[in-house]
């Protein structure tokens, strides 16, 4: 199990668009991903879970990645939010 | 651990308690952490030991009468003492009021004091059922919820596996989807476990290929449902030649959530196969076991008997020259 703490970078948060790129990145690594925000863990493949945190910008999530390629997974996954989803940083 | 602000259960339940704060609202800040009621009828009478000054202390009739007849400097130092262990905070029943400096001393100590109007039977029976739902076991899981026949049907399993997809195929076919995705589950008594959805999400859910429909819009009230108990977890797997599944269905299996163990049935995935229908046969299966019918050991029990008969006439047959 790898961990990894960040904080949402983008300024509308986690809105439908950077979810579902959250979503789609997390599938493609064979490790299970979890994303947690103030104790709420949901699973960090499905959509849903993820827009349901409503994660603002600079709240703090944690990634947790469970399997073979989970150090990968994180910190991909890490860079992602903190990065502030690449080209999607001013949405 | 959970707590609850003072403040939060004044304002919440001001109305249902018929609560009246009686001294300042500093006392509003503190926090309840327990679910637990306590009457501090021996405290008052000056033994500490063993108090639980960690509850919520409800004070009634008898309580009242022992305080309003107790000398002027014994009230004043058993109080001291009793405000002095941190309670979180009083409440008085019946709608009496202490003596004034009763409330200064809790004051000090920055602890409310509430009246009811309510009987102290009541007013405990109420503060139990709002403070057990309050402080109930509470975890979120991944998986759908899908209320079949009045049975509550946890799916669980891989994203991906196709959960919202068999929860969609069964609301078309008349049955209620509580939750999608994300289910809050709160343990509502020690064998029973309750599903709720979140608020946010409400009763949408992703279909891929499709992506976020709304099932109350699409397929009107009668699909939805707002809460369940949960009695069976079907966990969905993809078809594997190496795995062996349950041929029988004599041996229950058992899964345990919150510390309460339902029965776990284990479906395998494969192309062509109806787990709707399978869902069906599932929730009617739980309820005829609920009745007392378990189909599996009837079954069984049907074999043996015929295995038995016919080792008897056999016997007789065969030694039979007629």
């Amino acid at each position: 199990m790898t961990q990894k703490t960040v904080k949402v970078a983008n300024r509308l948060g986690m809105h439908a668009r950077p979810s579902a790129m959250f979503v789609s990145h997390a599938s493609k690594f064979k490790s299970e991903i979890f994303l947690e925000k103030d104790g709420l863990k949901v699973n960090g493949k499905s959509i849903m879970g993820v827009m349901m945190l409503a994660a603002e910008m600079g709240s703090e999530l944690i990634i947790y990645a469970d399997g073979e390629d989970e150090k990968d997974a994180a910190a991909t996954l890490a860079d992602l939010i903190s990065s502030g989803f690449g080209d999607l940083k001013n949405l | 651990m959970p707590e609850l602000l003072v403040e939060k259960f004044y304002k919440d339940r001001k109305d249902y308690f018929d609560l009246t704060l009686l001294n300042s609202e500093a006392g509003l800040k503190k926090k309840i952490t327990t679910a637990e009621i306590h009457r501090p009828g021996l405290a008052l009478a000056g033994f500490m030991d063993r108090f639980a000054n960690h509850r919520i202390q409800v004070l009634g009739e008898t309580e009242m009468a022992y305080v309003n007849q107790i000398e002027h400097t014994v009230l004043l130092h058993m109080a001291e003492k009793i405000f002095g262990y941190g309670i979180p905070l009083m409440i008085i029943s019946k709608g009496i009021t202490p003596p004034l400096d009763f409330l200064q001393i809790a004051d000090k100590h920055g602890t409310a004091i509430f009246s009811s109007r309510l009987s102290t039977s009541e007013l405990t029976n109420r503060l139990s059922g709002y403070l057990d739902v309050n402080f109930a076991p509470v975890i979120t899981m991944h998986g759908t919820l899908v209320d079949v026949y009045g049975v509550g049907l946890l799916y669980t399993g891989k994203s991906g596996i196709g959960k919202s997809e068999i929860a969609l195929d069964l609301v078309e076919r008349g049955h209620r989807l509580v939750a999608d995705d994300v289910i809050k589950v709160i343990r509502k008594s020690p064998d029973l476990i309750v599903g709720t959805g979140s608020e946010l999400l409400g009763h949408h859910m992703e279909i891929r290929g499709i992506g976020i429909i709304d099932v109350e819009k699409l397929f009107g009230i009668r699909a939805i449902r707002i809460q369940k108990r949960i009695e069976v977890e079907v966990h969905l797997t993809l078809w594997s030649e190496d795995l062996e599944y349950e041929r029988l269905g004599i041996e229950e299996t058992e899964t345990t959530i919150l510390g309460v163990s339902i029965p776990q049935v284990i479906v395998p995935i494969s192309p062509g196969k109806n787990i709707t229908v399978i869902s069906e046969v599932i929730a009617m299966d739980h309820m005829l076991k609920v009745y007392g019918e378990n189909s599996a050991a009837e079954f069984s029990k049907r074999l043996s008997e015929r295995l038995h008969r016919q080792a008897m006439t056999k016997d007789y047959l065969e030694s039979d020259y007629e």
